[in-house]
């Protein structure tokens, strides 16, 4: 009887999640569904589900229209290189508070989250300024900066809650076992900080792939990323429904695959180890 | 000895951080501050002379400035609600035995993963659009008229877009928090007959409360900085109907080049993001001595 009570509850639960879960998936589906149709089917009216001519012309027009590619290579080179100097620079710092933490250790890291809750649009003047004075206005270059500055904090928080979770007493184990500071860093702490590394790269690369005040304010042709080439649709011209549809889904894949491989990451990234 | 020469190093390894994010932190805001004390618009070379608090004055009396001190508020209230709200049930939800639950989950949380500028053009032209949109289909097809969203509720039209993009992100943490949640506490609740309801008020919220102290601090910081979904879908307007502070400023420096006047308004903005940000120092803060 109370199983048959739970079989039922499971049920229900099952059938609004799925309801639930699918209406807000919804936007996407349809997003990608569009990016397949015509343009005409696109706007049809009725709205079409399945019964469409399938074509992947929106994908070939929108590379050749505007160089899809250099706009993703873009969004590629700045994201990954902010992050990957991001790291370079945080692993000794994140390494040293972890393992050598000191009486200011943790004044330093909350000083370098308030750096974080600083508004962007505070400092937007001066960066601006001084990017047109130096001529990195719309350079790949001057966005990575900008990226791994602002990225930094985060960067340095999630690898000093990573390894922080690292025991104190394997080491000590090591330097018994007579492990130098070299066979230390190589043998022991290497392989268990590799985990909590990739994770910061994981989310750190889909943080400054999503990112749309600074690569909005400082790029225009020439370097702009995914999220400032899409916002160029914004005074279309003709039908572009299923352009617009094409060159979203080819913006959003990588990052929404990338992310949900990191769910578990996010939270203690985004939270700055507050929730685990 | 050993222990003095690793503090070094340790030092050592922390300043290329520190002096980074030093310099990001005081270049820029001290030639704010400097440049909200002075007459300088792009537009207007020659030199630019210290003014003192006028251009203060002049755009915390500007009309647009209290109506994007209100759109600022709605949004980042309204958008709280609903993700708050709609995260809580869907935690509690997504908690319960299912089937495909792993599924289910990726689907809420894909929103999160969209950027910005792509989830405010596909709402406003797939979804809002009073001619081809979806919803003005469903509004045909129901004997209705089409709703011409952004140009009718611009503002409620946005804080719909953004909370579709911060709702997965309340929902995983609160998530997370509720796995955390003893269950043979709510069993022993149960047999004593308490209430659904009652389950839910005297033992999942409290349980949650923190969690969605963290939700509600760190939303905050990021919704005071919304930008592009009010860039692509309304350009602020019409009027300054869905302009906020930071679209406002922006607008201000780099729509008008008055650098002064923007700069005015970023140091304002500076001082109402740190009032929220103390209290979320103070909560991990907590956090980081337990």
């Amino acid at each position: 009887m109370a199983r048959a009570v739970t079989q039922q509850r499971k049920a229900v639960n099952t059938a609004i999640a799925w309801i639930i879960g699918l209406l807000i998936f919804f936007p996407i589906f349809w997003t990608i569904l569009t990016s397949f149709k015509t343009e005409a089917q696109a706007i049809a009216d009725p709205p079409l589900w399945f019964s469409f001519d399938w074509t992947l012309d929106n994908y070939v027009t929108v590379q050749e229209r505007s160089n899809y590619f250099r706009h993703f290579w873009n969004s590629v080179v700045i994201s990954v290189g902010s992050t990957v100097i991001g790291l370079i620079i945080a692993i000794p710092a994140a390494w040293s508070m972890a393992f050598v933490p000191g009486k200011q250790t943790r004044n330093v890291l909350m000083w370098m989250l308030s750096t974080k809750m600083l508004p962007p649009v505070g400092v937007l003047v001066p960066i601006y300024l001084i990017f047109r004075n130096v001529g990195l206005l719309d350079t790949k270059l001057g966005l990575i900066i900008v990226l791994t500055l602002i990225n930094l904090p985060i960067i340095v928080w999630m690898l000093y809650t990573y390894f922080r979770e690292i025991p104190n007493d394997i080491l000590e184990a090591a330097r018994m076992d007579g492990a130098g500071l070299w066979d230390e860093i190589v043998y022991v702490l290497t392989p268990m900080a590799v985990p909590g590394i990739a994770s910061t790269l994981l989310l750190n690369i889909i943080l400054a792939w999503n990112e749309a005040f600074w690569t909005l304010n400082l790029t225009a042709a020439n370097a702009a990323p995914l999220t400032a080439f899409i916002a160029s649709y914004s005074s279309p011209e003709g039908l572009f429904y299923a352009k617009l549809s094409a060159a979203s889904t080819m913006a959003i894949a990588p990052i929404l695959i990338m992310g949900w491989f990191s769910q578990k990451q996010l939270v203690r990234g985004l939270t700055f180890g507050a929730v685990k | 000895m050993a222990t003095q020469h690793s503090r070094a190093a340790a030092r050592l390894m922390i300043s290329p951080s520190v002096i980074l994010l030093l310099g990001w932190m005081l270049i820029p805001l001290g030639m704010t501050l400097y440049f909200s004390f002075l007459r300088y618009n792009l537009l207007m070379p020659g030199n630019n002379p210290f003014v003192g608090w006028e251009n203060y004055a002049y755009f915390l009396t500007d009309p647009a400035f209290q109506s994007a001190i209100v759109n600022t508020l709605l949004l980042v209230g309204g958008v709280l609600l609903i993700t708050v709200v709609g995260g809580t049930f869907l935690a509690i939800l997504l908690d319960q035995p299912m089937w495909g639950q792993g599924i289910v989950r990726i689907l809420v949380i894909a929103p999160f993963f969209v950027m910005p500028t792509v989830s405010a053009l596909v709402w406003k032209n797939m979804f809002m659009n009073p001619v081809n949109g979806l919803f003005a289909y469903l509004a045909k097809a129901l004997g209705m008229q089409p709703f011409d969203f952004l140009a009718q509720a611009p503002l409620a039209s946005i804080i719909g877009i953004v909370s579709w993009q911060w709702l997965p992100f309340a929902t995983l943490i609160l998530l997370t928090a509720m796995q955390s949640l003893d269950s043979e506490q709510l069993e022993a609740a149960e047999m004593d007959g308490a209430s659904p309801l009652a389950r839910f008020w005297y033992i999942t919220l409290p349980h949650l409360s923190r969690a969605i102290t963290v939700v509600i601090l760190i939303q905050t910081i990021f919704l005071l900085s919304i930008f592009a979904e009010i860039l692509v879908t309304t350009n602020g307007g019409p009027g300054t109907a869905s302009t906020n502070l930071t679209y406002l400023v922006y607008a201000e420096s780099l729509l008008r080049f008055d650098v002064g006047t923007g700069s005015a308004g970023g140091v304002v903005a500076i001082i109402l993001a740190n009032i929220v940000a103390i209290f979320l120092m103070r909560m991990i803060g907590k956090n980081l001595d337990a």
